[in-house]
């Protein structure tokens, strides 16, 4: 005997009935209804926390039942079992799972997925689009952060002159633009914009020097140019804050990206690697050495110690692990 | 719960009708269990199955509202909900490839989902309360599409002509347009509240952020004072960490006023809503405290970036709770007495559209 509401779907009245299984039957019995139908005509609502769970019958009308416990009782001398979401919600360790799963599946997305599916992208978007962002980037920067450069003007454009007479290894010369611009904040750095404008700081060109370390350096950021770095990590963040927006709230809105995040943004150990070895590449395709790039991460290593000024390396990881690769493929183009 | 059973108003004789507070039953220890497992089907399923994970989350939350001892219920399908959101996710995109490409198609698209907008948000009107019921009636949503144009597409161009003098009387409006509609059964809806009490909020509210403008000016000017004073002092040196604690207190103070005065308006302009709404000759009374609710809106928001977002449900459960139970049912005669209307059936599209473009008009 089970008590529940029986609510017959034309009004909202309320009538108290008893519940009982007898055979293949539900007997529903009360005031002024007494009437038995086949269980398997019995459609039982999931359970939802401790919600009252329904009963519902063919013909709209359904019984409410407030006990439970004593429902799933009731079940057991029926042919009604419970669906396998309904039960791996209340399951305590399929819950526990489910939290690793989220976590870790997210974790995966993030670390995979999202470079992945940003750097695919990055190469399917328009070349306006890096361009109007590199546009406006620049004239939000310059006379805030980014001031005129103060080097010589015959040095700015010998190495103007090497810089577009290199040969990139998918052949042709660079159609990046080369910008020189000098930083009291930024330091010895260069970095390139999405459209794939370089942009090399006064003392970045200091504290290296010689023509061809500083070279060795534009060629990787060639590397990022030609791999779309910019425009990948750009996505990314986009795509990250769309879906915090979306899965917390729109109060992220107030914490919107400032166009100095763009520059600032690290790149991930992996896009490096990639710079560097089209860096490398390059370089031999134009007959130099590829340690001439490690020999200018020393350098800027070197001049960094002790400075705390953000500069080139603090967004650059391990340095001497790059140095270490970049010295092996130094030596095995050597010994073609 | 056992305090329910105590309220129950079938006893036909007994008139000056106590009011019937809601009540919420559901716990956030609960929920979390029905909420974790349905996120990671989704995940799963690539985002299919958020269609019967909404559904879940809809009922869990009907069934644990409880009036006069009887929950409500939702009777949605997941189907339906499932082509409105891909239906929804395509205008989506189309919006936003329209709006980054500066083109003649842009003026095209943006036209055409105008003109889809009214019909649409009606659809997802009527596919809401159609699939809402309590003790086995069910609601139901009759405004016009005509109505649903005058809303929304007449109303909003005043809007946006008059530099949103006028949104207040939209906001009435719209407001009108849903609650003059609604149908419990047979038993229609009616909406009293004027213009005139919605400008009230609006410039209360408008008044409160100006002031709030004009003391974040003062320190800031302050704050500048005190940066040039430095300046002087120590010889031409800005010191940068006197830069960042005035941005940050900057945005401290804008944050502050973006999470309170959402809260607030949100409870002046709810309890205006419902203390006007009537069901049939039944009252409603809606006593919901600003106060409250900035600070329920704030510790969710501070616990759930806290938590990556693991506390959710329980947030969810916090505010449907606080929310709910500030609303009484005054009756004015027999609970029992409403009937049903004859059956319908009213598709989904409309309401996944709006939800994706993130109209949130709902209590």
């Amino acid at each position: 005997m089970l008590h529940a509401n029986y609510f017959d779907g034309r009004s909202t009245r309320v009538r108290a009935v008893n519940l009982s299984v007898a055979g293949e039957d539900l007997i529903i019995a009360g005031e002024d209804v007494n009437f038995r139908v086949p269980f398997a005509h019995v459609k039982v609502d999931e359970r939802l926390g401790r919600a009252p769970r329904r009963l519902r019958l063919k013909d709209g009308t359904f019984c409410e039942v407030r006990d439970l416990d004593a429902l799933d009782t009731l079940l057991l001398s029926t042919a009604h079992r419970d669906g396998w979401v309904d039960r791996m919600q209340r399951h305590l360790q399929f819950v526990l799972f489910s939290i690793v799963a989220c976590v870790a599946l997210a974790a995966v997305a993030y670390k995979w997925v999202l470079p992945w599916a940003a750097a695919k992208g990055a190469h399917h978007l328009p070349p306006a689009i890096g361009k109007t962002l590199s546009v406006q980037t620049l004239r939000i920067l310059d006379g805030k952060i980014l001031m005129p450069s103060k080097i010589a003007e015959e040095r700015r454009q010998a190495l103007s002159a090497k810089f577009h007479a290199l040969r990139l290894p998918e052949g042709g010369t660079p159609d990046s633009e080369l910008l020189f611009r000098d930083s009291p904040q930024l330091g010895a750095n260069a970095f390139t914009l999405p459209d794939g404008t370089i942009i090399v700081l006064d003392d970045l060109l200091t504290a290296i020097g010689d023509d061809p370390h500083t070279l060795a350096v534009f060629a990787h950021e060639l590397g990022h140019a030609h791999g779309r770095h910019g425009l990948q990590l750009l996505l990314q963040s986009s795509a990250v804050g769309a879906f915090w927006t979306l899965y917390i709230g729109d109060i992220s809105n107030l914490l919107a990206a400032a166009p100095a995040a763009l520059i600032q943004a690290r790149y991930s150990q992996d896009l490096e690697k990639q710079a560097d070895d089209y860096g490398a590449a390059l370089l031999v395709q134009n007959g130099m050495s590829p340690a001439l790039l490690a020999e200018a991460l020393k350098t800027l290593a070197d001049s960094h110690s002790g400075s705390s000024k953000g500069g080139y390396l603090s967004s650059h990881p391990s340095t001497d692990e790059r140095m270490r690769h970049l010295l092996l493929l130094a030596a095995s183009f050597k010994d073609k | 719960m056992d305090k329910v059973s105590g309220s129950e108003s079938s006893s036909p004789s007994s008139s000056p009708r106590a009011p019937e507070q809601l009540h919420f039953t559901g716990s956030g220890a609960e929920y979390f269990g029905i909420w974790i497992v349905n996120l990671l089907l989704t995940i799963v399923t690539l985002g299919i199955y958020s269609a019967w994970a909404k559904v879940r989350r809809l009922q869990y939350f009907y069934r644990h509202t409880e009036v006069a001892g009887s929950g409500f219920d939702f009777h949605g399908s997941p189907i339906r909900i499932l082509v409105g959101r891909v239906l929804a996710l395509v205008m989506l995109i189309a919006y936003n490839y329209s709006v980054r490409l500066h083109s003649p198609l842009t003026i095209v698209i943006l036209a055409g989902i105008a003109v889809i907008m009214p019909w649409l948000l009606r659809n997802s009107f009527r596919f809401r309360l159609y699939n809402t019921s309590w003790r086995g009636t069910r609601f139901h949503f009759r405004g016009t599409v005509a109505g649903a144009y005058r809303v929304f597409l007449l109303n909003g161009f005043l809007t946006l002509i008059t530099l949103y003098v006028m949104a207040p009387f939209m906001h009435q409006r719209l407001k009108a347009y849903q609650h003059d509609n609604t149908w419990f059964g047979r038993t229609r809806c009616s909406f009293h509240a004027r213009a005139g009490q919605f400008y009230a909020i609006y410039l209360l509210l408008l008044a409160a952020a100006v002031a709030f403008g004009v003391v974040i000016g003062f320190s800031g000017i302050g704050g500048a004072l005190a940066a040039l004073a430095q300046v002087q002092k120590q010889g031409g040196h800005v010191d940068p960490h006197a830069v960042y604690r005035a941005v940050a207190i900057l945005y401290g103070a804008l944050i502050l006023m973006g999470i309170s005065i959402g809260p607030v308006f949100h409870a002046l302009i709810t309890n205006l809503i419902w203390n006007n709404t009537r069901l049939g000759e039944h009252r409603i009374e809606c006593n919901m405290s600003p106060w409250v609710l900035i600070w329920i809106s704030v510790s969710n928001f501070v616990l759930v970036v806290l938590t990556l977002g693991l506390f959710i449900p329980w947030a969810m459960v916090r505010l449907a709770k606080f929310q709910l139970e500030s609303v009484r049912l005054l009756p004015a005669g027999d609970l029992q007495e409403f009937v049903a209307a004859e059956p319908e059936t009213i598709g989904a599209v409309g309401e996944e559209a709006a939800t994706a473009f993130d109209f949130d008009i709902s209590l």
